[in-house]
């Protein structure tokens, strides 16, 4: 979840009243907006932002809007507003259209900016860039001294080693393939271009190159400095909601310290509207009807609390009949998508602790599963046997389920990403797990009894995924003396217990010593194994005592 | 030797001496030394030959009548004469001559109790340490004494088997789930993207979809979802535009085959996606899951790649919110023996609202303690189901270490036979 770093000073003076610094306060306040206080020291404070979903409130400006209703500084909508035609006009190259099709942009006029906050706005482009632009692929964000620039722009493809220009950040003018190699930001982001024959760029009236989208922009034009500033933001994208949403975010935090938003124009040579004019700061209309939040919340609310609610949510709301009701959606609220969304916001400003908790009446028959059930029968077995418990994971590598128990690689199941070299394959049979087990415990009081009833996954093409979860007991016993006629006693305890009638078929099976082992065969079915565990097996577990033991399949005995 | 010496003349080469007294080199050394300072003898030296000279027969003198006496076995002090007693002062001084013994004898008179306990002791049976089964058969140990026992020394340690402690407190949760009304829900590991996401409307380019968030399974890649048909439909359609559900949905074009894409479980909410397109779906019903779940993260004191997620629903006709917050109120109070509960706002992509559980005790203070929400009608209605769905997941691996006193989190699969031993079970 996104962590904001905010100045506590700054956000206090955007809501306009003093804030608590008592920690539990604070978390208390910030509960509004999903917000956990991770950090506060000095003036520096860094907010967890529980909600993923909504990229407004990954701002100081956000929250304090947000804030600012929750507190009662103000109420209502607060009105963002296009003043008008900033005259720029940005006009499309057909070939963008396979390679970074879409692109958004204004201009905020008379922004007051300090070093600090330059930080925190750098900080918000971050999280809309990782996040809601998906490490920028999705969307990403690019912003400019507006006074240096000549319009209209247009936004263009290149070959990379046509164009040339200084990076932000930079000293020397270098071509577009040699910032991708060596600039931090075109070696993070360099794979969203290099793909592509031409790259995208955005240029002015006068060749000026304003950025290489969506990897860096130019240091002429592309700095933003103390003091107040013009500033020209673009967002360039894969899907044109994505990139007006991330425009409209970035364009009202900067309107929260600045005086007016202006719009440009774009031309697209395809797709549906050729021409459109961004930023859209268009609210919408959610109908609602009382009982409906009454059905959700289980509350009874008037009409007009939960109108008084929703202002303080920053939504408009106004009655239109008996209990039906309005609620105007702020144009940054990209998350309301459904009537579900808004009467949460409902919820939360009446505060969750606030309503009354309630037992659901129905009544329901509560029940362990079948495999669980038959799991818990044969722990009990295994406990009353005296052996221990273990739980292990059952993420293993080839190493441990084939070399170490020297049989050959057989089909299981194979992560495609794993993190580590110890996790690349799903078990198919506990005994690995156990062997595992004993070999961290070699310094340990023997003898040693211990099993394991756990899941395990086994290919299988006549399943709707290609593999089946599988229940397995099985159990180890390490001492001086153990011999393959221990484990055995345990079988047959085990198969008496259970009721099942069982024989064993001589097995070649390389885990186990040659005329020592068996296969488990229940009603012409094999369900397992008993042996006694190979020395070169030990060797390569690094045990000093013999190892027997067996192993059941618990899901097959139950289809049985 | 010196008489010898007289009877042979009074004089002899020292060889024929040692020869005729047949003494070893070093007794005969003694004999001579004793002899000299007696007087008996004296050495003459002539012709380069040393000889021995006696001129008398020795006289008895009172060591050699001790000795005659002590010869006839030992003598005590009192028995010696005084010549005898100053005799043996000077033998006493010479190695290995007499030996001093002293004999003491000692008389003990029986008390009464004393003679109480000889009077038992003729009367008590024979003592033995084990009973036999042949002394139980033929009733010998009637006639036996039992003997008594160290019962302070140590004795062989044993281990019981037992359940592992992190699965025995899973136990005791699943057993508080039940008699809460509450059925087992079950699943695959081996899951598609359908159940462990796109059914729980998260858009397919959600951040929690890319490889960092999801194993990914590399053979088989897909699956078959066509016994889903139905319900993948109005899945994609709600994603794409929001279908019947009021919403607008994602406004994106959805993969069937992304859809398809089979993954590692990575939360146990694709259990309850499950559960509502089974056709043994209850309504009204309560359902848990206690499933094994699996993310990419590095394993370290605070992740695991694997751990278990207790997860749930509750379906039913007139469910609310508030009825979310009083099955949440149960979990903490029963389960963490909280003494107070505290929701706050939560975000889930699947529930709205959404809301965050942390239970108070005195020992623990606040803890977050589980997550919940009511099921969007983006993920309800496409499954078929047409009534409120209340959602929750329980972190209960925090309350366990807080419990069991561990810090680092591998040790819910603690590889430490030491440890699992000793772990109490009260």
């Amino acid at each position: 979840m996104p962590v904001i770093d905010v100045i506590f000073t700054d956000l206090q003076r955007l809501i306009g009243v003093p804030l608590p610094k008592g920690r539990d306060a604070l978390n208390d306040l910030l509960a509004y907006v999903k917000g956990e206080a991770e950090r506060l020291e000095g003036d520096a404070l860094s907010i967890e932002i529980k909600d993923g979903n909504r990229p407004d409130l990954w701002s100081v400006e956000g929250i304090a809007r947000e804030l600012r209703g929750v507190i009662g500084v103000e109420d209502g909508l607060r009105e963002y507003a296009v003043t008008g035609y900033s005259g720029v006009r940005i006009d499309v190259d057909p070939r963008l259209e396979t390679v970074r099709p879409y692109i958004g942009a204004s201009v905020v006029k008379q922004v007051r900016l300090t070093d600090d906050v330059i930080r925190e706005l750098m900080h918000l482009q971050d999280k809309l860039d990782q996040t809601y632009g998906r490490r920028r692929r999705r969307a990403s964000i690019g912003l400019y001294n507006y006074r240096l620039i000549k319009p209209p722009l247009t936004y263009k493809v290149t070959r990379p080693e046509d164009v040339r220009f200084v990076p932000l950040g930079g000293t020397e003018e270098l071509d577009l393939r040699e910032i991708v190699a060596t600039h931090p930001k075109g070696i993070e982001y360099g794979h969203l271009v290099t793909k592509h024959e031409r790259w995208p760029l955005l240029l002015d009236a006068v060749e000026k190159v304003l950025s290489i989208p969506p990897i860096i922009n130019s240091n002429d034009l592309g700095r933003i400095t103390e003091g107040v500033m013009d500033i020209l933001v673009e967002v360039t994208g894969t899907t044109p909601q994505t990139v007006l949403n991330t425009l409209t975010i970035v364009t009202l935090s900067l309107a929260d310290r600045g005086e007016a938003i202006y719009s440009t124009e774009i031309h697209y040579p395809y797709g549906e509207n050729r021409q459109v004019s961004t930023p859209e700061l268009a609210t919408h209309v959610v109908r609602l009807d009382v009982n409906q939040v009454h059905r959700v919340l289980g509350a009874n609310l008037t009409a007009d609390a939960v109108l008084t609610l929703l202002k303080r949510a920053r939504y408009d709301a106004r009655r239109v009949g008996e209990d039906a009701l309005e609620a105007t959606v702020p144009c940054y609220r990209i998350d309301v998508i459904h009537p579900a969304d808004v009467i949460e916001d409902i919820a939360i400003m009446l505060g969750y602790n606030n309503l009354e908790p309630r037992w659901p009446q129905q009544i329901t028959i509560g029940a362990i599963s079948a495999v669980e059930a038959f799991s818990d029968v044969t722990r009990e077995i295994m406990i009353g046997l005296g052996f221990q418990g273990i739980l292990s994971f059952s993420l293993i590598n080839e190493e441990r389920l084939f070399t170490q128990m020297n049989v050959k690689d057989t089909p299981v199941v194979e992560i495609a990403n794993p993190t580590s070299s110890r996790f690349t394959l799903i078990r198919n049979w506990l005994m690995p797990s156990l062997m595992d087990f004993l070999s961290n415990n070699t310094h340990v009081e023997y003898p040693q009894r211990v099993f394991e009833v756990g899941d395990c996954v086994v290919l299988d093409d006549a399943s709707e995924t290609g593999a089946r979860t599988v229940r397995k007991l099985a159990g180890l016993i390490a001492h001086s003396n153990a011999s393959f006629s221990e484990a055995k006693a345990v079988v047959d305890a085990f198969f008496l217990n259970i009721g099942f009638p069982y024989r064993l078929n001589e097995a070649a099976h390389h885990s186990f010593i040659d005329g020592r082992v068996g296969n488990i065969v229940v009603h012409d079915r094999d369900v397992g194994v008993v042996g006694e565990v190979h020395p070169r097996v030990l060797a390569m577990w690094g045990l000093e005592n013999p190892v027997t033991g067996f192993e059941v399949d618990l899901s097959s005995l139950m289809d049985i | 030797m010196v008489t010898w010496l007289v009877r042979a003349g009074g004089r002899s080469s020292i060889d024929d001496a040692k020869r005729a007294s047949r003494l070893d080199d070093e007794g005969f050394n003694v004999a001579i030394s004793w002899a000299l300072r007696k007087g008996w003898l004296h050495v003459e030296k002539a012709d380069n030959a040393t000889l021995l000279v006696a001129r008398k027969e020795p006289e008895e003198g009172s060591d050699e009548r001790l000795l005659a006496t002590l010869d006839a076995g030992p003598q005590a002090f009192k028995d010696l004469s005084p010549p005898l007693l100053v005799a043996l002062t000077d033998l006493r001084k010479r190695p290995h001559v007499v030996l001093q013994q002293r004999n003491v004898k000692r008389r003990y008179i029986l008390t009464e109790a004393g003679l109480q306990a000889v009077k038992a002791a003729e009367k008590a049976p024979r003592a033995v340490s084990q009973l036999t089964p042949e002394l139980l058969r033929s009733g010998t140990w009637r006639g036996l004494k039992l003997r008594t026992y160290d019962i302070q020394a140590p004795v062989e340690a044993l281990w019981p088997g037992k359940k592992q402690a992190y699965k025995r407190f899973l136990d005791d949760l699943k057993w508080k789930l039940v008699a809460l009304g509450f059925k087992e829900m079950e699943g695959p590991i081996v899951e598609f993207a359908f159940f462990n996401c796109d059914a729980l409307f998260m858009p397919q380019d959600h951040p929690a979809r890319e490889i960092h968030d999801i194993y990914y399974v590399k053979h088989p890649a897909y699956g078959d979802l066509s016994s889903y048909s139905t319900q993948v439909r109005h899945v994609q359609a709600t994603h794409e535009d929001g279908w019947h559900t009021g919403s607008t949905g994602w406004g994106y074009p959805f993969s069937t085959e992304t859809t398809r894409r089979l993954i590692l479980r990575s939360q146990g909410t694709a259990l309850s996606a499950r559960m509502l397109v089974n056709k043994d779906l209850e309504i009204p019903g309560k359902y848990y899951s206690l499933s094994r779940c699996y993310r990419p993260d590095v394993v370290d004191r605070t992740h695991l790649t694997e751990f278990n997620q207790v997860e749930g629903i509750v379906v039913g006709d007139g469910l609310t919110f508030r009825d979310l917050l009083g099955v949440l109120k149960m979990f903490a109070t029963e389960i963490s023996g909280a003494d107070k509960v505290r929701f706050r706002p939560d975000y889930f992509p699947f529930t709205e609202p959404s809301v965050e559980l942390s239970a108070y005790t005195t020992e623990a203070g606040w803890l977050e303690f589980g997550g919940a929400g009511m099921f969007r009608q983006e993920v309800t209605l496409p499954l078929g189901i047409e009534v409120p769905v209340l959602a929750w997941g329980l972190g209960v691996d925090r309350l366990f270490m807080m419990k069991a006193g561990i810090s680092d989190i591998r040790e819910l699969f603690t590889q430490d036979l030491t440890w699992l031993r000793r772990q109490r079970l009260t």
